[in-house]
């Protein structure tokens, strides 16, 4: 924020989500069925269509606000007293500029609009890949969460994680999955787009990849059929992808800043899937192009066709 | 009216609280929650890593200046206030007098002179030979202590954090963390424990017996305290040979019968001023530069290393000889100190790999006193006492093991606390690009090539890109090495999912080098428009 000029215009944008959430979350919590926009997953009309938002140009927390406004709030996702886990990606020890990690301003933004919408507990973690309190710190995320009121927890806690059976799984049959992902009543999973030198790219669905306990499994026995059997246990609420510098080259980690270009965009949508086909074509690949949604897609885990998604595209510059 | 000064005992006291509590909290730093300067301070102080910094040019450090200065000031300060060796046997012959309530009255004894100068003679040689890597190690008390800190005390504070997290969560109270806990293998802990026991024992029975024969620094401080400025006197008009000092004295170098206190085996407690009704025991300018052992009526006063002046050479010359010429011999034969067979392994390659700022496997298995400050202050736990990786000299000495953890690229923490600089100081740009070792991948091993899938764990923690993917059968991407881009840290090994070997292993450098660091132009947008593709 340089100017003048650019604080009162964020601040009103602030502003302005936050009235409309706040009607939102008052709204909801009196008629949960009945919220300001068209819930999630359906049309009017009655055809089941994922909904998937799709927004550019402006900070991440306008383009955050815009994108959970037009999915009905974020009261249409967290109810008063319930627990919501929040999963971004933090797995590196490097600063935010770099682009390995959810950037800490969206993970802060919604622990703040779960804490206004009621929610009993944020709790935020990672099984990190660098050593777990330097990712944490470095990437910006520890400190942001905990100043907005969410509860930060060890992701290399190996006793936080219960073996848990995975009956749908094609290769993934039995998991150690954090105890968080299983108990809370909202999760939240918030990546941010990158390249990724043995999966071509990593988004939503490679997140999860963070949840359970031994990585090593998933690479050692099919990396994409993993990530997509962890989805037929528990799918996420609601993702949220941070699309404003993704990495395009040397990911997941990333070499330096000239590793990433500008986009602005951040993309929301309760399908995986969707969503990850949509984050597939900012980075320029053909969603089947990427093994592990043509995977989910066959398992019909969610879509991959964006012609059966209701994108939803706001253009905020 | 008592005339009693506790003044300098308390002070002592204080003084050696503070420093074992900033030890012990240096070395049992499992979160490296404290300022990497507490741990390199403290480490400053001590006399052997300060004079090997010195000696070898490695880092400008006066602690071993200081301390001398200080002995020659007013005697043995450095055993009851700096050493944690010291101050741990201390704490131990304190528990040990509540046990007993009442402390035993040992007896004055004689100096054990001639085990003092094997030590301290055994050391030098050892030093003078190219062996010093290895005998300071042995005898240092300050990498001694930090070898029982870093190996008992660290996973034992672990632990009882660890149980803490098991109670507050019970509570409901989150917040504090449980931290993997890692006990060293049983041949790497038997070393330290053996030594813990064998000193403890010596503390709770005979105070500070181990200080007075085996320990190096000790007699080499006692040669100096001989001559000190100020040395502790027993006024023998007062005395009234109650013997309530010698019950106190930690050091059983009183000597009532002659009225003489042994300043080469006082270690300055100052619990006999403490102790004495009479005010009897005080200090007392020596204007005189000759030792104690030099007024006639010392019986079991003595110095360390002059009882009298022909054995004092017969036993040096004999000690120096005999470590002296063997290794001198030795390194001789060999050109330099890794072709010496068993001691040090030999090959291009060193099987096991010396931290970044090492510079070399050969100058860094000189410089270690093996004090495992840097093992407690790794926060990936990458570095692991070596057993017999690099031979027997780098035994107890650090190095990168993969199987567990890798370096973490932006961490300098290891140079940052190295009191003797056998890890030199690195920036972070530095760090980045030191070659510790070169990764080879065995594509034969690799998952994408055995099992038909995607992985790439390597390339995906790989901080460099030295390994990268290309494009490999039906969609498939496999690794591929640059190896002049390679740090050597592990981070590919670690995340590597084969079993039972590894695709992809690092080989340590026995001289450090430098990798290329590549610089790239800015990315490229894939598509020129600024709309929405979908």
């Amino acid at each position: 924020m340089n100017t003048r000029r650019d604080f009162i215009k964020t601040g009103l944008a602030l502003g302005a989500g936050f009235s409309l959430v706040d009607l939102g979350g008052l709204f909801a919590a009196e008629t949960p069925a009945v919220t300001g926009a068209v819930p999630p997953g359906t049309l009017p009309g009655g055809v089941s269509r994922p909904v998937l938002v799709a927004v550019r140009d402006s900070d991440r927390v306008t383009m955050l606000n815009q994108a959970l406004e037009a999915l009905g709030g974020i009261a249409a996702f967290v109810r008063p007293g319930q627990t919501v886990l929040i999963k971004p990606n933090m797995g590196w020890d490097v600063p935010p500029e770099r682009g390995a990690n959810t950037h800490p301003d969206v993970v802060a933004r919604l622990v703040i609009l779960c804490r206004e919408a009621g929610a009993k507990s944020v709790s935020v973690f990672d099984n990190t890949c660098d050593q777990w309190e330097r990712a944490y710190n470095h990437s910006g995320i520890a400190a942001a969460a905990r100043a907005a009121g969410a509860v930060v927890v060890n992701g290399k806690d190996e006793t936080l994680y219960r073996e848990t059976a995975v009956p749908r799984g094609v290769k993934l049959q039995s998991a150690k999955i954090h105890s968080l992902v299983l108990d809370s009543d909202v999760f939240l999973n918030v990546p941010v787009l990158k390249h990724h030198s043995g999966a071509l790219m990593t988004a939503a669905m490679k997140n999860l990849m963070g949840v359970i306990w031994d990585r090593r499994f998933y690479h050692r026995t099919d990396l994409h059929q993993c990530i997509a059997d962890l989805l037929t246990l528990r799918q996420p609420t609601l993702n949220i992808i941070d699309a404003y510098h993704p990495m395009v080259r040397n990911g997941p980690r990333g070499r330096t800043a000239a590793d990433l270009i500008e986009l602005r965009t951040l993309l929301a949508s309760t399908d995986i899937v969707a969503i990850d086909a949509a984050a597939a074509k900012l980075l320029g690949h053909q969603p089947a192009d990427i093994t592990h949604i043509r995977l989910a897609a066959g398992m019909n885990l969610g879509r991959m066709d964006l012609e059966q998604v209701d994108v939803r595209r706001f253009k905020l510059a | 009216m008592s005339r009693t000064s506790h003044r300098l005992r308390y002070l002592r006291i204080a003084v050696a609280v503070v420093v074992l509590a900033g030890f012990t909290a240096a070395f049992s730093d499992f979160r490296n929650l404290l300022p990497a300067g507490l741990a390199s301070g403290l480490g400053g102080t001590q006399l052997v890593p300060a004079f090997v910094a010195l000696l070898t040019g490695s880092a400008f450090a006066l602690g071993g200046v200081l301390v001398v200065l200080l002995t020659l000031l007013a005697g043995r300060v450095y055993c009851s206030a700096l050493c944690p060796l010291g101050l741990l046997q201390d704490a131990i012959s304190r528990l040990a007098a509540l046990v007993r309530r009442r402390p035993p009255r040992l007896p004055p004894s004689r100096p054990l002179t001639w085990v003092r100068q094997v030590f301290l003679w055994g050391t030098v040689a050892g030093v003078l030979a190219g062996w010093g890597g290895l005998t300071l190690a042995l005898l240092d008390p300050y990498s001694n202590f930090g070898r029982i800190a870093a190996t008992l005390f660290r996973p034992l504070f672990t632990l009882a954090n660890n149980s803490l997290v098991t109670v507050a969560s019970a509570a409901g109270l989150p917040g504090i963390n449980r931290i993997e806990l890692h006990w060293a293998g049983p041949w790497l802990l038997l070393p330290p424990a053996a030594f813990l026991v064998v000193v403890a024992g010596m503390a709770a029975l005979r105070g500070r017996l181990y200080c007075n024969t085996v320990c190096p620094v000790g007699t080499l401080l006692g040669f100096v305290a001989n001559r000190a400025l100020f040395r502790l006197k027993l006024d023998r008009s007062a005395c009234t040979k109650c013997t309530e000092c010698l019950r106190h004295c930690k050091a059983q170098c009183i000597d009532l019968r002659s009225g003489t206190i042994d300043a080469s085996r006082c270690v300055a407690c100052y619990n006999c001023i403490s102790a004495c009704d009479q005010g009897g025991i005080g200090h007392a300018l020596a204007w005189n530069f000759a030792p104690a052992w030099s007024t006639p009526e010392t019986q079991l006063v003595g110095d360390p290393l002059n009882p009298c002046r022909r054995s004092f050479l017969a036993s040096a010359v004999g000690a120096m000889a005999a470590a002296v010429v063997p290794g001198k011999l030795a390194r001789a034969a060999a050109a330099t100190i890794e072709e010496i067979p068993f001691l040090v392994k030999a090959g291009q390659d060193s099987s096991a790999i010396a931290p970044p700022g090492a510079s070399s496997v050969a100058q860094f298995l000189d410089r270690c006193t093996s004090c495992q400050l840097c093992l407690s202050a790794c926060p990936t736990q990458v570095l692991q006492p070596a057993l017999l990786e690099y031979g027997v000299v780098g035994l107890l000495k650090p190095r990168l093991e993969y199987a567990t953890a890798f370096c973490n690229f932006d961490c300098v923490r290891c140079g940052e606390v190295c009191p003797t600089g056998a890890i030199g100081r690195l920036g972070p740009e530095e760090k980045q690009v030191v070659q510790i070792g070169i990764a080879d991948f065995y594509r034969d091993r690799c998952i994408v090539v055995t099992n038909g899938t995607d992985c790439a764990a390597c390339s995906e923690h790989c901080p460099t890109k030295a390994v990268s993917t290309e494009p490999y059968g039906a969609n498939l991407r496999l690794p591929v090495m640059n190896r002049e881009l390679c740090i050597g840290c592990g981070a590919c090994e670690f995340a590597c999912p084969t079993k039972p070997r590894k695709a992809i292993v690092v080989t340590g450098r026995r001289e450090h080098g430098w990798a290329r660091r590549q610089v790239e132009k800015k990315a490229v947008k894939p598509r020129r428009s600024d709309d929405f593709p979908f």
